[in-house]
Parts: structure tokens; C-alpha cells; sequence
């Protein structure tokens, strides 16, 4: 175990490692490779969807609904088709024609791709103006006279499912209330005998609020159909290009091998960019009626106010324990708002998600879990925001009652964790839900993390400002999180369908360079980098030397996408498969260059080259075996130095993590400012240390952002009131502490490279580490829960009811003396 | 959103300021954002409509013009008004029918709606003018209960109320002070007349 600042002092020890990594200086794994992807980004090079341009390119404006539920009762186009420089006018009845009316969710449901008769929230697509330019466009949006026959709407799940509750979705037939979906977890009637002789039980109601993922570039796309080929291509903010083509195939009717999705370079994905939204379909039905590239691009609030939001669990969390803190059992009920259409993006088996993970790090044997779903006035979502598939709503239940229970019992929390993990021997560890985790070493995660956070010390500073009656409060927050990343395995996981297999496909140039394609698309992560220092590893090459592209379905292999930590578990898989096929050709290659049998040629990792066995000297690269497959290539071997693998992971990955955060609490004004923030992960093999830090800062931002400031709300009306920048606040740098980072290595047995993705830990885990820092600050006042984001009012209102609030204006006055009159006059 | 109020107006006698509120022009000049407020039949189109600016109120009017142009019960109007919220500005194009206006005890009741880009509005608003109980002068009561949807109502009431609290109390400042001028200016004669005209 080592922390960050000296990451490299240390060899990577603890667990199975299926082959010994570490730099070589050609870029592979382990070493901190500067992001090839930069040079572009930082010199303002990047190619976005909003940079494309086409000849004869038209614009597309979206006009949205301003009622949350609401019947269509006319549309008047004529005002708009006036103003000059407008093309077309589009509204369901000309989609009718094309059949393009609606589309499939990811979850099987069927949404207005623009309304044709209920809105069924506020900003849903209800016509899209076609213009030349982007201006004229919005002019003719406001040009459209849209007559709503307004209906009550209901924006709240609990009271969606009330008796008198307006009826959401009457085009479902047979649906009589706005009831969505149950689901079941674990073993009800065993769960409840443990509760019910338990010692300890315990009992809390937390709502992990609606957020959105809020990704610095919108959703946009530019259609664009070529009359001359049947082709349609679509340049599209995508998170998973091959499935939005077979989808879009799907819906369109035109044959897959007609269609190219293209996602550029895209800002930010987060899971908002994971569904098929009507913007994209409406650009291409346009493009493909008017035979004319057409370009859509969202505002930042047709963004936030309609596309995917993520979270929306209202979570009752139980635990049972024995009165000296060992749990029992867990058992949970959720209430889920799925707003309007059932849009979840989720593994199709999954209806919430990997949700059930929620007996977390802990060796528990019986759980139960029960969550119902309801439909809103709202806009769908339920995307898996920087997370895998409702694991953070796991992970902040588990974290949270873990708190709860200590405080319950007086015990310390790291103590209360440490007596309940899932310990090293016992991996591969079957979970009560049926998870299968990989590999673990909780407490030594946890044992770095008091020591870089120097816990016992704020421990006694937090007794002693007590005691004091200080301004200050001090509070300290433990998470011990578990994740469970890297979907498939396809035999349980798919995607409409599809399994949730990746891809990778490796080109060796006669001049020794490489072309690496991957199946998983980019938004940021540092694919072209990180995919790279993979196949460098393996092969033996220079990391300059290889290119990585993706993103293009025409060139590409297929693949299922980047989100939910799977890049690096499955294409990273692949990525590795595929070099190590490449490496068993060039063995025959090498066997002809050296002139010796096949069987005696050895790869060394650590020089990269191919020699013969007990032979060091008579060596080669991979660079002059390049030039072999091209220009002089063994008898009876094909041609080419080439492998693609499709990897259908056997098992998903479990990375895991300690969290400590302390903070302080100002009893005058509830504000809460972060003392100390230590984040301690563990992802397994790690391939750049610069990446995963850049990754792990940019999650604990987020969980900030979620814990204290997140919120997309909403009034009686069904009106959006967190639906801009303005109302919905994202943390800036000056809300964000310093961090300090350290890692433990347990690689995951089971994947190639022993590595477990990394990229969404720190949102994961961070919220309730920063919750349980704000609870443990007011323990002594009896509060056991603060509801997320936890701004300086909901704070004060805490502290009030445990009588730890101290009246502002006590110290108001010594603090500014009263301006007297003469001098204010003279102002 | 509800809002309502009452003001007095000590030396307006309840017939004078039923002349005024019942005008259309008098009622557009108070309203600020308001361009104009005419009857609005099926050939109305708030894209060619062009209003007449330099209509004279009373005192100055000709009393024939006020009691020929004074809202009718059952009448629906259109109205044009520019709010500026936020940082947007939206254009309403708004309708207001009057539902009741009762002659005798000084009611007046009205609904409309409007819509702006990406906004839009229902309202149901009422007025009622009582006699001072000392005095010859006036308490005028209102109330307005607004629905307001999209991009405007998306701000919040944090930033819509004080807007809509400004309008109104602009207005009913603005139509005191025309009260007023009715008042001492125009005799009761005039007044009277109208009234007998309306």
C-alpha cells in the first residue's frame, strides 16, 4: 500500500497477479503517459458535433413544451413557415408518415419522438423548425402556435400513486394508475426472522435526489443523408455508437449497413448521453426528408430540463445487528421516480440496476430489498450518472446505515467497518443478492486512509471542540464503498438485446506502428491514451507508435460502449486479447527472422522482444517482425500482422475504496467547509497513475457537488425550477478542496490485465462519506440524518434541531460597529 | 401564484373610479409592458395588429369615445405585454375575456391567458370597488390567482414575485393617479354621463 506522493517507492504487492506489470519505459502499464488526446483539447483542435459543418447544412430548433401534462389540441405551423429562411416545420403527423413518430426507450418503452397528443413533461419536444440558419430557426420556433389543453400534472412519485392521481400514461394500454414497475431482491420471510430477534435494529429514510449528469457539452447531432448511396450517416453525441446504430435501424427501417453513427469528440458523457433522445432522430428524419445535412444542438436548459436525469431513489434503509455491532441483515424499500417513460438506462435483466449490490463491503448473509417505480410529469431518465447502474444509490444506503448504526450502538465507525468486512480469504465472495465480488482487501484500504487522514487526531480535536462548546463543529465521514463495474457478463447483461460484449482490433503497420480500434467510444477519459499503453504493454511497442480510434461505426468493431466503468474491464480486456493474438503470430515471424522453431521463440516483457529461448541476445522487436509480416513472411503464414477479439467479460470487476472526509460546521450559518478530503482506491492493476488521479479528482468534484449543492426540482405546477445553471448549481473550483489520493493494488483474478476501471469510484463513494462527516459533526445532538445536497439552510435547520445552531445575530453586532448617523450622512 | 391587495382613495367616490378601471386605454397606460388592450375578434393577428398610440384619457377625452371603447361583459380583448424576468423578456400575446362586470356594486371579474416563447399563463382576477364607510371615497379590492408555466415560471417565485408584485403596484399607483385626475378635473356631470352611457 503506498500513498500517491510516493506511488512508485513501493512494488504493487497484495493478491493474484496474472502477470507482472510495471513501466518499462515505453509507455505501458503502470507508467504516467501525458494524455495523447491533449495535444488537440488544449489547442483548441478538438472536432465537437457543434464544429461540423456540410455544404447546404440546415438547422434544427425544437419548440418544447411550457406545460408538464397537457393535451395537444392544434398546431398552427403557418406563422412560423412565413418567417423568412424556414425550411420545413415538423410535427408528429409528418413523422407519422415515415413512421418515426416514436421510439423505443432502453428499457422497452415507447416515447413521442415529438408529442402527438399528451405532453407528458415540461420542455418535451412537441415540433422541430428547420431553418437555414440557427437563428432563423429559433425565430420560427417562437412562430409556432401550439393550443394545450392544460391537464393537471403530478411531479411527486408517492403522490403519483395516490388514487386521485392524474392518469400519466393513457397511451399504455391497460394502464390504470401511474404504477411502473416492482422489483424483488434477496429472501423476504429470512430477513424477516432476523429482524424480528435481532438485538439492534435500526431505521432511516434518505432520498438520493434527482441530479442531473450535466456534461460541459449538450446532446446534439447532425444528420446528414446521402440520397446517392441510401446512406444515412448521423454524427451524434453518443456513449455507445454500434447500439445507436442498431437502434436507429431499428426505428428507421433502414438496413444497418446503411447507417454510420460517428461520435466525435465529445465533452463529457456521464450516462446522459447513453439514450436516444428525439433531437437525434428528429435531425435525421429531417435530414432524410429534405435530403440536406441538418444540425441539432440543445441549449444547456433543453439539456438539463429534458434529457436523462440520474438518482430519484427514495431509499427506507434497516440494518439488524448483535449489540457489539456485527450486522445481520439489511433490508430496504425504494421509491423510484421513472418520470414520464420508462427510459432507465440499464442492463435489460436489471430493471433497477445493480441496486441489490447494496449489502456493500460487508459479510452479511440475509437481505431483502423492494422497490417500486412510478411515473411523473418529468422528464424520463434514471441514467447511470458517472456510475454503474444505481450501484451510487447502493453504496450511499450501505455507507449511510453503517453511520447510522454506529452512532446507534457508540461505536467508532472505521471500528464498526473493520469488524464487518468481507475479508481477503473469503473472495471470490457470494453476495446475498448473488454477486460473485472478484477480489478485496477492504481493511487495508481503510487502514491507509486513517493514516493519511490522521484519524485519531481529529478524533480527539472533535471530543475536545465539543466539550468546548467551540463556534466550530468538527465531523468526521468513513466510506467504505464496494462497486461492481464492467458489464456484461452477456449471458446476464445486454442492451436491447444485445450483449454486453466489447471489442478491440489491432493493425500492425510493415513500419512497426500500430492502429488500435476499440468497440467503446471516449468523452473524456483518456481512451486513446490508456487503450494504447495496453497494447504498448503487450507488444512489446513504444506507446508513440500507436494510434487508437474509435467512435465510427463504419470502422470500428462493434461494441457496447462507455459507461458504468466498463471500458477498461471489457475493451481493456480486449485490448489485451487481442495484442497477445498479435504477439502469437509474430512469434511465428520471429521463428522465420531467427531462423529457429516456432516453439523456442519466448516474448520478454520486459525488454518487449522476441528471442530465442535461453538465447537473450538473438533477440527481435516488434518493429523489424512488422517489416517480416509484410515484406517477408514465413512460408504457409498468411500475410499481415493483425487480431480483433470480441471479450465477453466472465464476471464483472469490484473495485473498492476507503473515503475519509472531515468537515467543519459553522454554527452560526450552517455553512460546512471541508477540512480534509483522503480518497484511497483500489482498482487493481493500474495503467496510468495520471489519468486515474485526473479521474479520481474529477468524481470527488462531483460527489461534492451531489452531497451539498444538486438538486433538479420542481413546483406544483410541473415546472423545472433547477432547470439552468442558475438554479441547478455545479461545484466551481472554489468549492473544491485539496485531495489527497493513495491506492492499494488488489488485481481482479479474472481479467487479463488484473485491472478493474476506476473512472466512477469517486462519485460513487464520495457522497456519503461527505453525508456521514455532517451527521458525525451533530451525532451528540441526536441528528442521524442530513437529506442531500446539504446547503447551509437544510444544515442550520440540523443544527437548530439539535439545539447546536448559535444565534448570528449574537455576534453581529460585536463584530461591526453600528455606523452612527453624521457618518452616514455624510455618505 | 395569488395575489390581491386593496388600496383607498379617499376623496374618489366609487363612481368615478368605476369610469376609470372600466377603460381600456386607462388601464393600458397604467400597466406597465402593456402595448395595448383591444377587442380581438376571429380576424385578430397579433402579427399585423398595429395600435393607435395617441388615445386621450380622461379628463382629456371625449367622454363618447370612453363610454364606446369601455370593456363589455362577455367581451374578449387582446392585450400585448412585454415583462422583463430574469434575464429573459418575453412578448405575451395574451386574450382577457370579461366574465362579470356588475354596475351596481363595482364588479369586475376577468380571465386570460397568454404566451410567450417557451412561456406561457392563465389568470383569473377580480375587482371590486367599495364606498368608503366615512366620506365620499373609494376602497378598491383585487385579486388575481396566476398559473404560470415554463421558461418564466422555471426562475422560480424568488424571482417572479417581486416582478409581478411590481406590475400591480405600478398600476394601482398609476390608476390612482388617474383617478385623481378624474377627479378634479372632469365634474360629475361627465361621469354621470358616461355611466349613463355604458
Amino acid at each position: 500500500m503506498s500513498s500517491d506522493s510516493e506511488r512508485f517507492a513501493e512494488a504493487e504487492d497484495g493478491g493474484p497477479q496474472p502477470e507482472k506489470h510495471c513501466g518499462h519505459g515505453r509507455g505501458g502499464m503502470g507508467e504516467e503517459v501525458k494524455r495523447k488526446e491533449d495535444q488537440r483539447f488544449i489547442t483548441g483542435r478538438g472536432n465537437y458535433v457543434d464544429d461540423i459543418k456540410k455544404p447546404g447544412m440546415l438547422h434544427c430548433e425544437i419548440v418544447r413544451s411550457p406545460h408538464a401534462h397537457a393535451r395537444i389540441e392544434n398546431i398552427d405551423k403557418s406563422r412560423a413557415l412565413d418567417v423568412d429562411g424556414v425550411v420545413a416545420v415538423l410535427t408528429a403527423e409528418d413523422l407519422l408518415e415515415y413512421d418515426l413518430a416514436t421510439m423505443p426507450t432502453l428499457m422497452d418503452d415507447t416515447q413521442d419522438v415529438l408529442v402527438n397528443d399528451k405532453v407528458k413533461f415540461q420542455s418535451q419536444e412537441v415540433a422541430a423548425v428547420i431553418a437555414t440558419d440557427r437563428y432563423t430557426a429559433k425565430d420560427g420556433a417562437e412562430k409556432v402556435v401550439v393550443d394545450y389543453d392544460v391537464l393537471d400534472p403530478v411531479v411527486d412519485a408517492e403522490k403519483a400513486l395516490e388514487d386521485d392521481a392524474p392518469l400519466i400514461r393513457d397511451d399504455i394500454e391497460g394502464q390504470e394508475d401511474n404504477h411502473c414497475l416492482d422489483w424483488e431482491t434477496g429472501d423476504e420471510e429470512a430477513t424477516a426472522r432476523v429482524f424480528d430477534d435481532a438485538p439492534v435494529t435500526v431505521k432511516e429514510q434518505m432520498l438520493y435526489q434527482r441530479l442531473h449528469p450535466a456534461p460541459i457539452e449538450t446532446c446534439g447531432a447532425v444528420g446528414d443523408f446521402d440520397p446517392g448511396k441510401d446512406k444515412l450517416t448521423v454524427h451524434m453525441t453518443s456513449q455507445a455508437p454500434h447500439i445507436h446504430r442498431t437502434l436507429f435501424s431499428q426505428v428507421s427501417g433502414i438496413p444497418e449497413h446503411k447507417v454510420r453513427i460517428v461520435s466525435p469528440d465529445v465533452g463529457g458523457g456521464f450516462g446522459n448521453k447513453v439514450p436516444i433522445y428525439p433531437g437525434y432522430v428528429v435531425a435525421a428524419a429531417a435530414s432524410y426528408v429534405l435530403e440536406q445535412p441538418v444540425k441539432w444542438v440543445e441549449e444547456r436548459s433543453e439539456n438539463i430540463q429534458s434529457t436523462g436525469f440520474a438518482r430519484d431513489y427514495d431509499m427506507q434503509g434497516e440494518l439488524a445487528a448483535t449489540e457489539d455491532g456485527e450486522i445481520l441483515a439489511v433490508r430496504t424499500d425504494v421509491l423510484a421516480d421513472h418520470g414520464a417513460y420508462n427510459a432507465v438506462a440499464q442492463p435489460s435483466k436489471f430493471p433497477a440496476g445493480f441496486f441489490n449490490i447494496f449489502t456493500g463491503s460487508y459479510d452479511v448473509d440475509t437481505a431483502y430489498g423492494t422497490l417500486t417505480a412510478a411515473y411523473t410529469n418529468t422528464a424520463p431518465g434514471g441514467v447511470a450518472y458517472r456510475c454503474s447502474f444505481r450501484v451510487t444509490e447502493a453504496v450511499y444506503l450501505i455507507e449511510r446505515m453503517v453511520k447510522v448504526l454506529a452512532d446507534e450502538l457508540e461505536m467508532d465507525p472505521a471500528e464498526i467497518r473493520r469488524k464487518n468486512f468481507i475479508q481477503p480469504d473469503q473472495f471470490p465472495y457470494e453476495s446475498p443478492t448473488g454477486w460473485n465480488y472478484d477480489s478485496g482487501d477492504y481493511e487495508k484500504a481503510l487502514d491507509l486512509a486513517l493514516e493519511m487522514a490522521d484519524y485519531d487526531d481529529y478524533r480527539e480535536e472533535q471530543q475536545r471542540r465539543i466539550e468546548e462548546d467551540a463556534d466550530k463543529l468538527l465531523g468526521i465521514g468513513i466510506s467504505s464503498f464496494t462497486e461492481v463495474v464492467g458489464a456484461g457478463p452477456g449471458k446476464t447483461c445486454d442492451i436491447a438485446g444485445v450483449e454486453m460484449f466489447d471489442s478491440a482490433e489491432i493493425r500492425v503497420h510493415p513500419t512497426g506502428n500500430a492502429t488500435v480500434r476499440v468497440g467503446v467510444q471516449t468523452q473524456g477519459q483518456g481512451h486513446e491514451t490508456t487503450f494504447a499503453q495496453i497494447v504498448a504493454e503487450e507488444l512489446g511497442m513504444d506507446v508513440d507508435d500507436i494510434t487508437v480510434e474509435h467512435g465510427d461505426t463504419d470502422t470500428d468493431p462493434y461494441g457496447l460502449g462507455t459507461y458504468g466503468s466498463r471500458s477498461t474491464p471489457v475493451a481493456g480486456a480486449a485490448a489485451a486479447v487481442a495484442s497477445r493474438k498479435v504477439r502469437e503470430k509474430a512469434k511465428a515471424i520471429a521463428a522465420n527472422e531467427l531462423e529457429a522453431a516456432e516453439a523456442d521463440i519466448t516474448w520478454d516483457r520486459e525488454s518487449g522482444e522476441f528471442h530465442v529461448a535461453g538465447a537473450p541476445d538473438r533477440s527481435i522487436s516488434i518493429t523489424e517482425i512488422a517489416a517480416g509480416a509484410y515484406m517477408n513472411k514465413p512460408a504457409g503464414e498468411d500475410p499481415g500482422l493483425e487480431a480483433v477479439n470480441y471479450y465477453d467479460p466472465p464476471e464483472m470487476t469490484y473495485p473498492f475504496g476507503s473515503y475519509i472526509v472531515i468537515v467543519e460546521i459553522d454554527r452560526e450559518t450552517g455553512e460546512v467547509e471541508f477540512e480534509k478530503f483522503v480518497a484511497v482506491d483500489d482498482c487493481g492493476n493500474r495503467i496510468n497513475p495520471m489519468i486515474i488521479e485526473g479521474q479520481i479528482h474529477g468524481g470527488l468534484a462531483q460527489g461534492i457537488g451531489t452531497a451539498m449543492m444538486e438538486h433538479v426540482t420542481f413546483d406544483d405546477n410541473g415546472n423545472v425550477t433547477g432547470g439552468d445553471f442558475m438554479n441547478y448549481l455545479l461545484p466551481t473550483s472554489m468549492e473544491i478542496p485539496e485531495f489527497e489520493t493513495g491506492h492499494t493494488v488488489t488485481p481482479s483474478p479474472h481479467h487479463p490485465i488484473g485491472a478493474k476501471g476506476v473512472g466512477e469510484s469517486p462519485t460513487v463513494g464520495s457522497p456519503p462519506a461527505i453525508v456521514n462527516a455532517v451527521v458525525d459533526a451533530m451525532a451528540h445532538g441526536g441528528i442521524s440524518h442530513v437529506e442531500m445536497p446539504m446547503t447551509p439552510d437544510v444544515v442550520w435547520e440540523k443544527l437548530d434541531e439539535a439545539g447546536l445552531a448559535m444565534d448570528p445575530a449574537d455576534n453581529v453586532a460585536l463584530e461591526f460597529d453600528v455606523q452612527s448617523s453624521d457618518e452616514a450622512a455624510d455618505d | 401564484m395569488e395575489f390581491d391587495g386593496e388600496f383607498e382613495l379617499e376623496d374618489v367616490p366609487p363612481e368615478k373610479a368605476w369610469i376609470v378601471l372600466s377603460d381600456p386605454v386607462a388601464v393600458r397606460n397604467s400597466l406597465k409592458g402593456c402595448k395595448y388592450i383591444t377587442p380581438m375578434d376571429d380576424d385578430f393577428s397579433f402579427d399585423d395588429y398595429e395600435p393607435d398610440e395617441d388615445l386621450e384619457t380622461l379628463p382629456e377625452a371625449d367622454p363618447e369615445d370612453v363610454a364606446e371603447r369601455a370593456f363589455v361583459e362577455g367581451r374578449e380583448y387582446a392585450a400585448l405585454m412585454q415583462v422583463g424576468v430574469g434575464s429573459v423578456k418575453p412578448r405575451f400575446e395574451t386574450s382577457v375575456t370579461i366574465q362579470e362586470r356588475d354596475e351596481e356594486d363595482f364588479i369586475m371579474t376577468a380571465t386570460g391567458s397568454g404566451t410567450a416563447s417557451g412561456s406561457s399563463f392563465s389568470m383569473d382576477s377580480g375587482m371590486q370597488i367599495h364606498p368608503l364607510e366615512e366620506g365620499e371615497g373609494s376602497r378598491i379590492e383585487w385579486w388575481t390567482e396566476a398559473d404560470i408555466s415554463g421558461r418564466i415560471a422555471q426562475l422560480g417565485s424568488r424571482v417572479i414575485e417581486p416582478v409581478a408584485n411590481k406590475i400591480v403596484g405600478n398600476f394601482f399607483s398609476d390608476i390612482e393617479r388617474q383617478m385623481s385626475d378624474v377627479d378634479e378635473e372632469t365634474d360629475s356631470g361627465i361621469t354621470d354621463r358616461i355611466r349613463g352611457m355604458l
